[in-house]
C-alpha cells in the first residue's frame, strides 16, 4: 500500500523539485548579450539584484505591501470570520459557499471587475459625478490603494476560512463564562477569544503573507505600467529581459525572504503568546 | 443608542464592507457584460447580450476557452487518482518519513506560482533539447504543469476525508470474510468519496483559472483563458472581456452548486 505514494510523489520530484534545482543552478550562471548564458559559479546575480537601487525598491514594495495588506486583511476579515462560524442557521452553508465563490473565480477576473469600479469612466467616479460631489474623475486606478484594495479582496476568503475554522472549535461556552464573570466585550476578545484563535490567526496571516509577496495579476492590471512587484520583476526578465541567471537569483530572492518572514513572524506571535 | 447596540452596529457594519469587498468585483464584471455601449461608462445606455456573440467570435477567447477546459479536465483525471493514491497511503499504510512526503505534496501550493513556472519553463526548454521535441506551448507540457496543481488539493481534501473516518469498519469487513479490494470497493471508497469529489472540483476549477504558473508555458496558438484575458485586459477593459469572465463566473457557480448537491462544501473547505 505504501508504493501508492510513488507515483504523486515522482511526479512532483520531476515538476517541481528538480526544475527548481535547474532555477537555482541557473541563478549561479553568468549572462552574457551575445550568448545569454555562460556556465558559472558565480553569485553575482544575487549582489547585483541586491546592490541595485532599483530591485531593493521593488522588494521593498512588495514587503509593504504584502505587510500591510495582511494587516488589512485580518483586521477585516475577523468579524467575518467570527460570524461566519457562529452561525447556526440553514444560511451557513450558503454564507460559505459565497465567501469561497469569488476565491474560485479567478484573480483575472476580479481584476477586471476593479477596473470597471475604479477606471476614470468607471462606477464609482461616474456616481460621484453623478451626484455631483465632484467634476473630474479622482485618479482611482493604477496607484498602490487600487493594488492594496485589489489583493485584500482576492485573500480575503482565505482568511475568512482559515480563521472560521478554528474560531469553530471553540466552545461558545467559554466567551460566556468570561462574560459572566464580568469581563467587557473588549476583554472578552483580547483575553479569551485573541488567545484561543491565534493559531487560526496565524495561519490565516502565513497562507496570506504568502499570498500577498507573489501577487501577479492583481499588480500588472492595478498598478499600472510603473507600478512593479517581485514576481512581475521575475516573470519581466524571461520574457523581455532574457537575462535568465538574473530572473533565477530573483525568483529565489523573493522565495528565500517570503520563507525566512513567515518562519520568523510564527516563531515570534507563537513565544509572546505561549506560556 | 446603547453601547451595546453601536457596537453590534459597527460589527454588522465592517462585515458588510468585507462581503462588499470580496463580492463586488465579480458583480461588476457581469453587470458590464450586458452593457449596449463598447466603452465602459456610467450609467449604461441600454443592455444588450451580443458581447457574449462578439466574445465567441475573437479566437482568443475562444481557443483560450477551449483549450482551459481540456487542460483542466485531463489534469483533473490524471491528478485527483494519483492524489488519491497518495493520501490512502499516507494515511492507511505504515511507511517512514510521513511528514516529510506531506510536505513534498504539499510542495505545490507553497512555491509561489511565478517562481515555479519560470523553474518548469527553464525546465522544458531543457527537455525539449535533450529529447528534440517541443514541450513549451503544447497540450502535453500545460497538463503537467496543472497535473501538480491538482495533486496538493486531492492529498489534503481526501487525506482529511479519511482522518475523519474510523478503521474499524473496514477491519469489521476483512473479519467477515470481505477480501483486500473489496474492503476497498465497499468500504474504503464510498467513505472517501466526498474527499475525492471536493478534490475533483478544486482541482479542475484550480487548473482552469491558474495564470502565474501557465504565463510562460504558453504560447502562440496555445493559450489558455486567462493568460488570453490578462492580455487583453493590459489595454483595457469592455464589455467583450466582462462577457467571457461572466462564462467564467457561471460555470464555476454551477460546478459548485452541483458539487454542493454531492458533498456539503461547507464540511470539507
Amino acid at each position: 500500500m505504501a508504493a501508492l505514494v510513488l507515483p504523486a510523489g515522482l511526479l512532483v520530484v520531476l515538476l517541481l523539485v528538480a526544475p527548481m534545482l535547474l532555477l537555482f543552478r541557473i541563478s549561479l550562471n553568468r549572462f552574457s548579450p551575445t550568448e545569454l548564458m555562460v556556465e558559472a559559479t558565480t553569485a553575482q546575480n544575487y549582489l547585483q539584484a541586491v546592490q541595485d537601487p532599483y530591485y531593493q525598491q521593488v522588494l521593498l514594495t512588495t514587503l509593504g505591501i504584502a505587510l500591510g495588506c495582511t494587516l488589512v486583511t485580518l483586521v477585516m476579515g475577523f468579524p467575518a470570520a467570527y460570524w461566519l462560524a457562529r452561525m447556526e442557521s440553514r444560511w451557513k452553508s450558503l454564507a460559505t459557499i459565497v465567501t469561497l465563490f469569488p476565491l474560485l473565480v479567478g484573480n483575472v477576473v476580479r481584476a477586471a471587475g476593479w477596473m470597471a469600479l475604479l477606471g476614470n469612466e468607471g462606477a464609482i467616479n461616474a456616481a460621484l459625478i453623478g451626484l455631483g460631489l465632484i467634476s473630474a474623475p479622482l485618479p482611482l486606478l493604477y496607484n498602490t490603494g487600487s493594488v492594496v484594495v485589489g489583493i485584500v479582496a482576492v485573500v480575503l476568503p482565505y482568511m475568512i476560512l482559515t480563521l472560521a475554522a478554528v474560531i469553530e472549535g471553540i466552545p461558545r461556552q467559554t466567551e460566556e463564562a468570561a462574560a459572566n464573570l464580568g469581563g467587557r466585550p473588549m476583554t472578552v476578545f483580547r483575553r479569551v477569544l485573541l488567545p484561543l484563535a491565534l493559531p487560526g490567526v496565524m495561519a490565516g496571516c502565513v497562507l496570506v503573507f504568502i499570498l500577498c509577496m507573489n501577487t501577479y495579476a492583481s499588480a500588472v492590471l492595478l498598478g499600472g505600467p510603473q507600478f512593479k512587484m517581485m514576481a512581475p520583476a521575475v516573470y519581466d526578465q524571461f520574457v523581455r529581459g532574457n537575462n535568465w541567471p538574473f530572473g533565477a537569483a530573483l525568483a529565489f530572492i523573493l522565495l528565500t525572504v517570503t520563507l525566512v518572514l513567515t518562519v520568523l513572524g510564527s516563531a515570534l506571535i507563537g513565544r509572546k503568546y505561549r506560556r | 443608542m446603547r453601547p451595546a447596540d453601536t457596537r453590534r452596529w459597527l460589527l454588522h457594519g465592517s462585515i458588510a464592507v468585507t462581503y462588499a469587498v470580496i463580492l463586488a468585483p465579480v458583480v461588476m464584471v457581469m453587470v458590464i457584460s450586458v452593457f449596449r455601449q463598447e466603452i465602459v461608462s456610467f450609467p449604461p445606455a441600454g443592455f444588450t447580450l451580443e458581447w457574449y456573440v462578439n466574445a465567441w467570435a475573437r479566437q482568443e477567447f475562444a481557443r483560450g476557452f477551449a483549450t482551459s477546459f481540456q487542460v483542466a479536465l485531463l489534469a483533473t483525471l490524471i491528478g485527483v487518482p494519483l492524489g488519491t493514491a497518495a493520501a490512502l497511503a499516507l494515511q492507511r499504510s505504515r511507511i517512514r518519513g510521513k511528514a516529510a512526503l506531506n510536505t513534498l505534496l504539499l510542495g505545490p501550493l507553497a512555491v509561489p506560482g511565478v517562481v515555479a513556472g519560470t523553474a518548469l519553463y527553464m525546465f522544458y526548454l531543457r527537455a525539449e533539447f535533450w529529447i528534440d521535441r517541443d514541450i513549451t506551448a503544447t497540450l502535453q507540457g500545460l497538463v503537467a504543469a496543472h497535473v501538480l496543481l491538482t495533486i496538493p488539493w486531492t492529498v489534503r481534501l481526501v487525506s482529511a476525508s479519511l482522518a475523519g473516518l474510523d478503521v474499524s469498519a473496514e477491519e469489521a469487513a476483512a473479519n467477515l470474510g470481505a477480501r483486500p479490494l473489496t474492503v476497498f470497493r465497499r468500504v474504503t471508497l464510498p467513505m472517501m468519496r466526498p474527499g475525492i469529489v471536493a478534490a475533483a472540483l478544486f482541482s479542475f476549477i484550480q487548473s482552469f483559472e491558474n495564470l502565474e504558473l501557465t504565463l510562460l508555458l504558453v504560447g502562440p496558438g496555445r493559450t489558455t483563458l486567462p493568460v488570453a484575458m490578462l492580455s487583453y485586459l493590459e489595454f483595457r477593459v469592455d464589455p467583450t472581456l466582462a462577457a467571457v469572465a461572466t462564462v467564467q463566473i457561471l460555470l464555476v457557480a454551477v460546478l459548485m452548486l452541483v458539487t454542493d448537491r454531492f458533498v456539503k462544501l461547507s464540511r470539507v473547505v
